[in-house]
């Protein structure tokens, strides 16, 4: 037993065995019953299993909710020249800002106290920059969500995680808590080799140092405006971070480099190791994570 | 229970129109009076349904296959007209005015985003179909529910047919009162999944499903910035672009609306959205958003479960 | 070989293979989980047998506007599968065993034969440890598709395999008349003829699965599967198959375990 039990969470195995098939009359004599007045539908995307882990720390979902927007990236800007192609840079930069801040803003609505699970999908084209955001807000099923505080002060009243319902409740067993998405991304012209470079480096086996001096600008930018947002969010470090990079399929000689992750800070007084058991599978198919019943044996 | 279903995934008229036919081809019904019974579930699933008591009479399944037309797919000739004349409007349409002042047969002067309803209705009435000849089949093996279900939509190759498939296994438990309405229940779930739910204290009651359908037409801000032409016309570079962002959050929006009105007092689970935006050019798009998801009535309230023990896999 | 392919005609290479497997040496395509499921289900397994047919696929004429089904190309593909599935289970009963388990059925097309194609079926043989025979109502072994950790599940529910059972129906979809088209262009409307259609193809297929079924006396079938494969013919003509494992029950069913709950840190 490592992740530490909430107060009136039973522990591991005190609780019998529950009668499915006694839950499952149970559940269609409620078919039959009298409908309750409409009230505020809970929406959801998480499975089951992800509704029971945050359930089994005083979790629960609340809505689903969204964060859209299109971003124009100006005409003219792919034409290859050289250092940082800001336009594009600003343009992606404020794409994901004003989605993760509409994402946050649907998540107040509802009353949740962040959003898990967020699917980030980005699409650069030529002239725009697409970002969608969707997840589903969550809240503790009794406690307000104000007043969480961190090491460092209070933390923002809603945050925004990419991580899932699953390594949201294995964090905070950790005594971690996400704060935010940090993001940052950066797009850079390759330098043009001179006619006698390329002309030399046709037959040889060398560096293309040119190609992978523009990679490493762009890395650096972007990950320093990553962590330019998640130090702004107060973090203390950015867990999960997924990256982009590469060519442009439709600019080659351009080179960019996103990656985002989720901002986390130890709102413990200190880490909780959570002591993982080993366990030998004889499943071949490659189930991420089961939290296989509600109640051990 | 009220004496309308509560549950039928057709939020249009037209999809309950549809939906009301009793139409289980012959074909179905003979299958179904064999004795051997047929399930599309994984054996694991299988297994868990059968210790919970779930026992599988048969796969059942639905049919509909519409003819699907394209709406106004950029032509340039109705650039002049409002393409909204005689159309019903949705319940999302804004319009943009152009800023510029300046007239001219190239220059878009208005731009507009609605709510396509009549495509709305017709994939209603698609999924509707199957989905309710799914129900009646299970109804005719005197099923108390269907598990497992799996809804598709495609299209036939060259012939601009969508063909709706709706598949599940209807189950029995033994001993147990009809279902309200003799309408069984209906899950995408199954196995395990369903086991855990029902232990979690949520009774599935039906598969719910919304698609929303968004047309842009752009106005000249929205074509200029996405064609990146935004120089000259008093426009910053990187900008919103206000008008497909909007589009394409009403889209969600109105589906998680859609949803919300078949759900009554209960809750979603498992929800699953798609989002199909489909450029006709010059800024011009159809936003097609899909969601779908069990709706789920809480029978009990459960306490917080022990908190799960990590482990690390050997291998 | 004879010129009409039949039972009972294995090539003569596949005695040798067999021969060998006879002196206690097994072969198999299971993995080590499985293998050791198939173990705790109390089987031994055998050998890895095969069956292929390389069949020739006869022409048949569509009618153009008319939905039907094909008669002749459905009768191709249920021999061809029929004679590949036949010889693995000729192979396995030469080798003693009581069943085989995680069967797989495959058509390759090859370049050199046009509406040639080599129908394949290949599988594990396993014994019964117990010395009972679970062979079943054709007194031969019974065929499945289900992988060892699926074996080992079905068996806890108290239910047996009896055979890999499948139905097929070649159909043809007929091709929408130019007024047709017109006549309902600009709207999206059901076509019930095409509905209908689809039906008849699909319930032609699952109904010959379950005849399948009941002629092994099985009480149900098992994760069915339904396929649609256009081959070679075109995107109008369909081939619409179903298939599953026929099972019977036996016994009562073994309480599963309740699985605890665990939280896995594995990616």
């Amino acid at each position: 037993m490592s992740v530490p039990t909430p107060p009136g969470v039973p522990a591991p195995g005190s609780v019998p065995a529950a009668d499915v098939r006694a839950e499952l009359r149970a559940g269609m004599a409620s078919l039959a019953a009298p409908e309750a007045p409409s009230g505020a539908a809970v929406t959801s995307d998480l499975s089951i299993d992800e509704t029971l882990l945050l359930h089994s720390i005083g979790w629960v979902p609340v809505d689903l909710v969204n964060g859209v927007s299109v971003y124009a990236v100006p005409g003219g800007v792919w034409v290859w020249s050289q250092g940082e192609i800001a336009p594009a840079t600003e343009a992606h930069q404020r794409a994901v800002g004003a989605a993760v801040a509409r994402l946050r803003r649907e998540c107040e609505h509802v009353g949740g106290a962040g959003v898990v699970g967020v699917e980030v999908t980005i699409e650069v084209h030529p002239h725009h920059v697409d970002v969608e955001l969707v997840g589903t807000a969550v809240r503790p099923a009794v406690a307000p969500p104000a007043g969480r505080r961190g090491h460092r002060g209070p933390l923002p009243e809603v945050f925004v995680s990419d991580l899932s319902a699953r390594d949201f409740v294995l964090l905070h067993g950790a005594g971690w808590a996400p704060l935010g998405l940090a993001y940052g991304t950066s797009f850079v012209n390759v330098p043009r080799r001179s006619a006698s470079t390329a002309l030399q480096q046709r037959t040889q086996n060398v560096e293309l140092a040119n190609f992978t001096n523009a990679l490493y600008s762009a890395r650096e930018s972007g990950m320093e405006r990553m962590q330019e947002t998640a130090l702004h969010l107060g973090a203390t470090g950015v867990v999960a971070v997924h990256v982009a990079e590469g060519p442009l399929s439709f600019a080659r000689h351009a080179v960019q480099f996103s990656a985002w992750g989720t901002a986390v800070t130890l709102v413990a007084d200190a880490h909780q190791r959570i002591a993982p058991e080993v366990v030998l599978s004889l499943d071949d198919r490659d189930i991420a994570f089961a939290a296989q019943s509600l109640r051990g044996r | 229970m009220t004496a309308e279903p509560p549950d039928a995934p057709v939020p249009t008229a037209a999809g309950e129109a549809a939906a009301g036919e009793a139409d289980v081809p012959r074909e179905a019904a003979a299958r179904l009076a064999t004795r051997s019974s047929a399930s599309a579930l994984s054996i694991p699933d299988l297994a868990a349904c059968l210790e919970a008591g779930l026992e599988p009479v048969g796969l059942v399944q639905g049919f509909c296959a519409m003819q699907w037309a394209f709406y106004g797919a950029g032509s340039p000739y109705l650039r002049s007209a409002s393409p909204l004349s005689g159309l019903p409007r949705g319940a999302y349409s804004e319009q943009w005015a152009c800023p510029h002042g300046f007239v001219s047969a190239e220059h878009r002067m208005w731009g507009q985003n609605y709510e396509q309803p009549w495509v709305e209705a017709a994939w209603a009435q698609g999924f509707g179909s199957a989905f309710q000849r799914m129900l009646e089949e299970a109804g005719d093996a005197g099923a108390h529910g269907v598990i497992g279900v799996v809804d598709t939509a495609r299209h036939l190759a060259d012939m601009n047919v969508v063909e709706f498939h709706v598949l599940g296994t209807a189950v029995v438990v033994r001993d147990a009162p009809p279902p309200p309405g003799e309408r069984p229940w209906s899950t995408y779930l199954a196995g395990m999944r369903l086991t855990k739910l029902l232990e979690a204290g949520m009774m599935p009651v039906s598969v719910v499903a919304a698609m929303v359908s968004v047309r842009v037409w752009a106005s000249c801000v929205t074509e200029y910035l996405s064609e990146g032409q935004a120089y000259g016309w008093g426009t910053a570079g990187t900008a919103e672009i206000e008008q497909v962002s909007r589009a394409r959050a009403a889209a969600r929006s109105l589906a998680r609306q859609r949803i919300r009105d078949q759900l009554g007092a209960d809750e979603l689970h498992g929800a699953r959205a798609g989002l199909d935006s489909r450029e006709l050019g010059q800024g011009d798009e159809v936003v097609e958003c899909t969601l779908r998801g069990t709706r789920v009535r809480r029978f009990k309230h459960v306490d917080p479960l022990p908190a799960p023990r990590p482990t690390v896999r050997l291998g | 070989m004879s010129t009409t392919p039949t039972a009972g005609d294995l090539p003569e290479d596949a005695g040798h293979r067999l021969e060998e497997l006879g002196e206690g040496l097994f072969t198999s395509d299971l993995s080590v989980n499985e293998f050791l499921l198939v173990k705790e289900a109390g089987f031994h397994p055998l050998g890895f047998v095969m069956g292929s047919s390389i069949y020739h696929t006869g022409v048949q004429l569509r009618k153009f506007s008319t939905s039907q089904e094909l008669t002749k190309l459905t009768e191709a593909m249920y021999h061809a599968r029929e004679l590949a599935m036949t010889r693995m289970e000729e192979e396995a009963d030469q080798l003693g065993a009581d069943g085989i388990v995680g069967v797989r059925l495959d058509v390759n097309y090859y370049e050199w034969g046009s509406d040639a194609a080599e129908f394949i079926a290949m599988g594990t043989a396993v014994k019964s440890e117990d010395g009972e025979s679970y062979r079943n109502a054709k007194g031969k072994p019974f065929t499945s598709d289900l992988s060892g950790q699926d074996f080992w599940t079905l068996m806890q529910t108290g239910h047996v395999p009896r055979g890999l059972v499948m139905g097929t129906c070649v159909y043809h979809i007929a091709h929408r008349g130019l007024g047709q088209a017109l006549g309902s262009m600009g709207q999206n409307v059901e076509l019930p003829n095409f509905t209908q259609a689809l039906y008849e193809a699909r319930e032609l297929a699952m109904t010959r699965m379950q005849d399948e079924a009941t002629e092994l006396e099985a009480t149900g079938i098992v994760g069915v599967r339904l396929e649609e494969k256009t081959h070679q013919w075109g995107s109008h003509t369909i081939e619409f198959l179903a298939i599953g494992t026929a099972v019977e029950r036996t016994g009562e069913a073994v309480t599963l375990p309740r699985p605890t709950t665990i939280i896995s840190l594995d990616n």
